[in-house]
């Protein structure tokens, strides 16, 4: 089994703050604690070459960084990539996680780091990796590589990999299904009787809290204002042209309203199977309202609508989908110069 | 800002101006109304959307 | 209210030439069926098929599953409202054929959020491993309709020839000695042995109001359930053909089977007997299209499972996607205030895998969640030896080999409370 074993500046003995400038400096062999990780992995195992890099380096120069060191882990031919265990240096954990990341997609082979929960490296790359639970003390370093180990031999057998809490590693984030021995049924009455006699119990989900979205400040003057409309219900020219999905949805279009007073049924369809479009189509209007904004620009209550449209489908739609579709309809807006947007949805 | 009918999701994901839509099929619409109506209440629903624009309430 | 349900276990369906009960082998007349189902001249014609567990065999798309059960005379009606007098449901003796399914196929399939395959019945393979309707003999009713007729008339007639000929079918077995008998009673739940226990509602949405019913479709004692507000219900009702599922339902499904066979129901009358709860009753419920309505609702199911079912603690499940999500836990959340402590049933609304994705609520009291995920499983079925559908264009799309997803092989991720799929995070 050949390693890569990647440590920062401090664990790769180089030194402390004052050298966490360093490039990325190669060594053949184990060093520091990878001699450690050899000794826990035992058979065959050796790391064939160490990577270190200074911590603010890695930071400041992280997609070079990077690339060259997947560069060298492709060199020594490696069969598992470790990075850290960072514990909770910030940093550090941030390199090790790009690094991971990187090289589990390029070259496909198992990575594996450690860090505590609170590592912002955590925050960042703990749904697309293993990261196991290092806490935030280094004296840990034995138990830290044993969980490390362990995961890495699975990884590479390819033996189904538990959950977090057997196996120590943070939680992803992630779902997965799985079949139990008794119905959703049961699941509810055995849950609610613990719920009501005040007994412990293990809730299936848990919810999520959304980190706050700062107040955008409010318009001053509205007649000067440019608005632009946007939509998720899916309206979207006849014939579909962007071809956006109707559930799911990763695509979305900016679709022409100029010299239009009125969004007229015959020219639209509807894209998205979560509710029934009947009312849209007879006007579009009620899910776009164009009249009511031409009317008001031509009053000058508004400074001027924009002459296009957004519109996707919010059906069912992911996160990771709408995240991302909403940057970019919002760096179109502020591209074009608009003051504030509607957002119509369903 | 956004006009929804479902507010209890645009709160929760943390949208800063929000206003009430009139029901899911037709958010600024009214199918229940004469044309003339329906024009009125979309109005009044973009009306209270662009006085949010204008204020710094949640 | 007592309900006894006459079990009569079947292992076997086989056709002959007059329908019979014969020890567990039910026999069919195809021809019997036939006349029954053509009373209505909404179908210019039918078929039947057997579909056996084990088989290489898969069926769809499936317009619903209804166990076969037929009522004594005495008691309530078959299905009131829809085949009789709408009387209260859940009285006197229901004989059912357990073991089997009368199983009716549409003629196409319900198109986008399903996909062109629909529902499927899928008989072997690994989604048969985990699907309750796999191990039951399927009576598969294969109705042909005029291409001219109106939609919401096909679909009623389909639900009415299919109640019509399940209870056929079990008026084969009225006659015949059950080889055992269930007594579902909440009598004796408010005596003194029993004061300590916990009273336990449950809260069933039957439908989402985020589409309009169709024109007399029947899901409430036969009414479309427009307009309506939350109703409380004898458990006996749900099982006794008070309420059928719309004709339209997302993500893992709601199937006749599993109101006469309801899981929750079920589980909470077994730990009722056991008395280690007392079944405080249930209420019937509908999700909103709109911020008034879903308040109003969930405030008047709330005051319903407070004042008058005077229940600790309450089960909640939903009738389909996001919208219902949001009723679901706003009642779920106005109970927790009112000091009953809830339990609610959730599907997985990540299609990306991610546990930030998966639930569109977030109250702190709400805490207690079943989730039944569905989102991240699929198989890659097979060609199998029979298909089964109304024309050679849905048996092409059926053949197979094909991605099954969890949410589209009927039972598997169902919302009745049937499922035995689990989100797991991790």
């Amino acid at each position: 089994m050949r390693i890569v074993h990647y440590l920062n500046q401090f664990f790769g003995g180089l030194g402390g703050e004052e050298r966490a400038g360093t490039p990325l400096e190669v060594r053949e062999g184990a060093l520091g604690p990878g001699k450690l990780l050899e000794q826990l992995l035992g058979g065959d195992a050796k790391v064939v070459t160490t990577l270190i890099c200074g911590d603010n380096h890695a930071v400041e120069n992280q997609d070079a960084m990077v690339a060259d060191a997947i560069e060298k882990v492709r060199q020594a031919e490696a069969d598992l990539f470790v990075a850290g265990p960072c514990f909770q240096a910030g940093r550090y954990g941030m390199a090790a996680g790009a690094l991971c990341s990187a090289v589990q997609s390029k070259l496909s082979i198992p990575v594996i780091t450690g860090m505590a929960d609170e590592n912002p490296g955590a925050d960042l790359y703990r749904e697309f990796l293993y990261i196991v639970d290092s806490g935030t003390n280094a004296a840990r370093m034995r138990e830290v590589f044993m969980t490390m180990a362990n995961l890495a031999r699975k990884m590479m057998s390819k033996t189904p990999i538990g959950s977090p809490k057997e196996e120590g590693y943070l939680t992803r984030g992630l779902i997965r299904d799985q079949f139990v021995e008794k119905t959703a049924g049961e699941r509810l009455v055995d849950m609610v009787l613990a719920k009501v006699k005040g007994e412990l119990f293990e809730s299936e989900m848990v919810p999520t809290a959304f980190a706050p979205v700062p107040m955008p400040p409010s318009i001053k003057d509205l007649t000067k204002a440019k608005i632009m409309l946007i939509t998720d219900g899916g309206l979207v020219p006849k014939g579909n042209p962007d071809k956006i999905q109707g559930s799911v949805a990763t695509r979305w279009g900016s679709y022409s309203i100029d010299g239009c007073d009125d969004l007229k049924g015959e020219d639209y369809e509807i894209s998205h199977g979560g509710y029934d479009p009947q009312f849209v189509h007879q006007d579009p209007d009620r899910l776009v309202p164009l009249d009511v904004m031409r009317q008001l620009e031509k009053e000058g209550v508004i400074g001027e609508l924009y002459d296009e449209f957004l519109s996707t489908s919010g059906l069912a739609n992911p996160l990771s989908n709408t995240r991302r579709m909403g940057r970019e309809m919002a760096a179109k807006a502020k591209q074009l110069g608009i003051d504030a947007i509607i957002l119509t949805s369903t | 800002m956004q006009i929804t009918a479902a507010l209890p999701v645009a709160k929760m994901v943390g949208a800063n101006r929000t206003v009430l839509g009139n029901g899911i099929v037709h958010v600024v619409g009214d199918a229940k109304a004469t044309p003339e109506k329906e024009k009125e209440v979309r109005r009044k629903l973009v009306e209270q959307a662009l006085s949010a624009l204008q204020s710094d309430e949640k | 209210m007592q309900l006894t349900l006459a079990i009569h276990p079947i292992s076997e369906i086989r056709f002959d030439s007059k329908t019979y009960l014969n020890g567990a082998t039910l026999c069919v007349s195809k021809e019997e069926l036939r006349r029954l189902v053509l009373e209505d001249s909404s179908f210019e014609g039918v078929d039947f098929e057997i579909a056996r567990p084990g088989e290489s065999l898969r069926a769809g798309p499936v317009f619903d599953i209804v166990e076969p059960r037929a009522k004594e005379p005495g008691g309530s009606p078959d299905w009131p409202g829809i085949l009789g007098a709408p009387e209260t449901a859940g009285v006197g003796t229901t004989h059912v054929l357990q073991g089997a399914g009368v199983t009716l196929l549409r003629e196409q399939s319900t198109g986008d959020s399903r996909g062109a395959v629909g529902y499927v019945l899928e008989m072997s393979g690994a989604p048969a491993e985990n699907c309750p309707y796999a191990s039951l003999n399927h009576l598969i009713t294969i109705p042909h309709t005029p291409p001219g007729l109106p939609e919401h008339s096909r679909q009623r007639a389909y639900r009415v020839a299919q109640l019509k000929i399940a209870v056929y079918l079990a008026r084969a077995a009225l006659d015949a000695t059950p080889a055992r008998t269930e007594i579902l009673d909440l009598a004796g739940a408010n005596g003194e042995d029993r004061a300590g226990l916990p009273r336990v509602a449950y809260v069933g949405q039957i439908f989402s109001r985020q589409r309009k019913p169709q024109l007399d479709e029947p899901i409430l004692y036969g009414t479309d359930t427009d307009g309506m507000l939350p109703v409380v219900l004898h458990p006996n009702e749900w099982l006794d053909g008070a309420v059928a599922p719309s004709y339209h339902c997302s993500l893992g499904g709601a199937e006749t089977y599993f109101y006469q066979n309801h899981p929750v129901i079920m589980e909470l009358y077994r730990r009722h007997q056991t008395k280690e709860l007392n079944f405080a009753g249930t209420v019937a419920t509908i999700a909103s299209a709109n911020n008034f309505d879903r308040e109003r609702n969930c405030h008047f199911a709330a005051n319903l499972v407070k004042w008058a079912l005077k229940a600790d603690a309450a089960i909640l499940t939903k009738f389909g996607g996001g919208v219902p999500h949001t009723d679901l836990s706003e009642t779920a959340r106005l109970l927790e205030a009112m000091g009953i402590r809830t339990t609610v049933q959730v599907t997985d609304l990540a299609r990306d895998r991610r546990v930030e994705s998966a639930l569109l609520f977030n109250f702190p009291e709400v805490n207690a969640i079943i989730c039944i995920g569905g989102n991240s499983t699929s198989w890659k079925v097979p060609r199998v030896e029979r298909v089964i559908a109304a024309n050679s264009g849905l048996a092409e799309v059926l053949a197979g080999p094909f991605e099954l997803e969890s949410l589209n092989a009927v039972g598997v991720a169902n919302q009745q409370g049937a499922s035995r799929l689990r989100a797991m995070v991790y």
